[in-house]
């Protein structure tokens, strides 16, 4: 036992002294062989087909997907447990912020889109559902005296109506995470209203005006081509829908952006290493948030896509931003 | 004497387990477990409402006159449910989309031909 450890920490020490050398190369202000000043992409259209960036590296369009596929299929049992572990739980405030900030009422249909293990649709429909108790509660007591009529009226209205009107349907291109969000919701004993779709964010397999809310949390810098997929968030809202996309952006304080980077690029790839065994995976992750255009630069994509009103707001000093359009 | 208490215990450990199954169907979550493939049916019904074939919407966009192709292309991208195969099949480009553990899979490189066509089907980047 004592020996296993031993072994992994000189595995651990070992590709830290490797990623030491990448991080040298990638921190801000330092240029290096391959690295690009993090808001801009880098199109090599000399060849012909064009290429993006895997993290720090430059990959041709058709295997970037690929390679965040493998990424994700490798990561989707321990998906949940790092992220705890990455953000000390404060991923669980990002998400409860957005929702608060969605404030969704009865009926709506939320679409979320990169939804993996299904955080959002579950907070979604655990929402609308304590919303709808609320509202009981309130009409049961403004009922001071109810007639025996009333109560009957009370019993047949079907209390399960609201919450099935209200539906989520949590997209993701990965069949692995889906899966594992399928469980979860096996587990929580959620499934009234949640529907699980494996589809392409550049490429919905909706109709035109269905959702009246469409989220992405965490899962925009992953897509290939961002500003196909902010189109089709516009084709599938209805009028009047709202676009909703929380993602890792740029620190605005120089002091916790210094510290941020250490975090990033010395912590998380271990705790990636020790808890699902993948530093890569985890590697890949740290770098694409530095390639991920700041706050400024994604409102001006999500307004190039015709939302209006599109505003953004920090969490965390900035290191998670949630942005939001209307299509009007 | 120990005997009824001991009963009594197994009897009410009995309860707050059957209690704990009886809250956890509660909220009219859809009736679980009767067997993998009714799931399956089940989620994909009310699916099928939302659901369309991700290729054939494509030409929408980009073509004029929305309202009459919208109302001819309605048509063409309504997918058939196939219980047999358990697949969602669209006719027109005679294409079937998998249906595995009752989550469809609507990725079109993953989608199976059902005829041989002339031209094959179109992957993303071409749409």
């Amino acid at each position: 036992m004592a020996a296993s450890m031993r072994l992994l920490f000189r595995r651990v020490i070992r590709l830290s002294h490797r990623n030491v050398n990448v991080t040298a190369a990638g921190a801000p202000g330092r240029p290096a062989g391959c690295w690009e000043p993090p808001s801009c992409r880098c199109f090599s259209e000399a060849a012909g087909d064009r290429s993006t960036h895997f993290g720090f590296e430059t990959v041709p369009e058709t295997e970037k997907a690929k390679r965040v596929y493998k990424v994700f299929e490798n990561v989707a049992q321990k998906y949940d447990t790092m992220n705890d572990a990455m953000s000390l739980g404060v991923h669980r405030l990002w998400k409860d912020t957005l929702l608060h900030v969605m404030h969704p009422q009865r009926g709506v249909r939320l679409l979320d889109v990169a939804g993996g293990t299904g955080d959002i649709a579950f907070r979604f429909l655990e929402y609308v559902r304590f919303q709808q108790e609320r509202q009981k509660r309130r009409a049961a007591r403004s009922m001071q005296a109810p007639s025996w009529q009333d109560i009957s009226n009370n019993y047949s209205t079907e209390e399960e109506d609201g919450a099935q009107e209200s539906r989520a349907v949590v997209c993701d291109i990965n069949k692995e995470m889906l899966r594992v969000g399928k469980q979860k919701a096996d587990g929580l004993g959620i499934s009234a209203g949640l529907s699980w779709v494996v589809g392409d964010a550049e490429e919905l397999p909706f109709d035109d005006d269905q959702f009246d809310i469409y989220t992405i949390a965490f899962g925009i810098r992953n897509v290939t081509h961002i500003d196909q997929a902010l189109q089709e968030a516009l084709r599938v809202l209805k009028p009047g829908g709202r676009f909703m996309c929380l993602e890792f952006s740029k620190v605005t304080n120089p002091v916790l952006a210094r510290l941020y980077d250490a975090y990033s690029f010395q912590m998380i790839p271990v705790l990636g290493e020790v808890i699902a065994g993948d530093w890569k995976s985890y590697q890949y992750l740290v770098e694409s948030i530095r390639k991920f255009p700041d706050q400024e630069e994604f409102k001006d994509m999500i307004e190039d896509a015709g939302f209006y009103s599109v505003k953004y707001s920090n969490l965390t000093g900035g290191v998670v931003a949630l942005h939001s359009g209307f299509k009007l | 004497m120990v005997r009824s208490v001991f009963g009594r215990l197994l009897t009410e450990i009995g309860c707050v387990l059957c209690g704990v199954q009886r809250r956890s169907t509660h909220g009219g979550v859809s009736l679980r477990g009767l067997s993998g493939l009714k799931d399956g049916e089940q989620f994909d019904l009310s699916l099928l409402e939302l659901l369309v074939c991700p290729l054939s919407k494509k030409p929408l966009r980009t073509i004029g006159s929305r309202v009459y192709l919208r109302t001819a292309m309605f048509l063409v991208s309504l997918l058939r449910y196939a219980a047999e195969t358990n697949e969602l099949i669209n006719e027109e480009l005679g294409i079937a989309y998998p249906i595995i553990d009752g989550i469809p899979n609507m990725i079109p490189q993953d989608a199976r031909l059902i005829r041989k066509h002339t031209d094959p089907s179109p992957t993303p980047t071409q749409a």
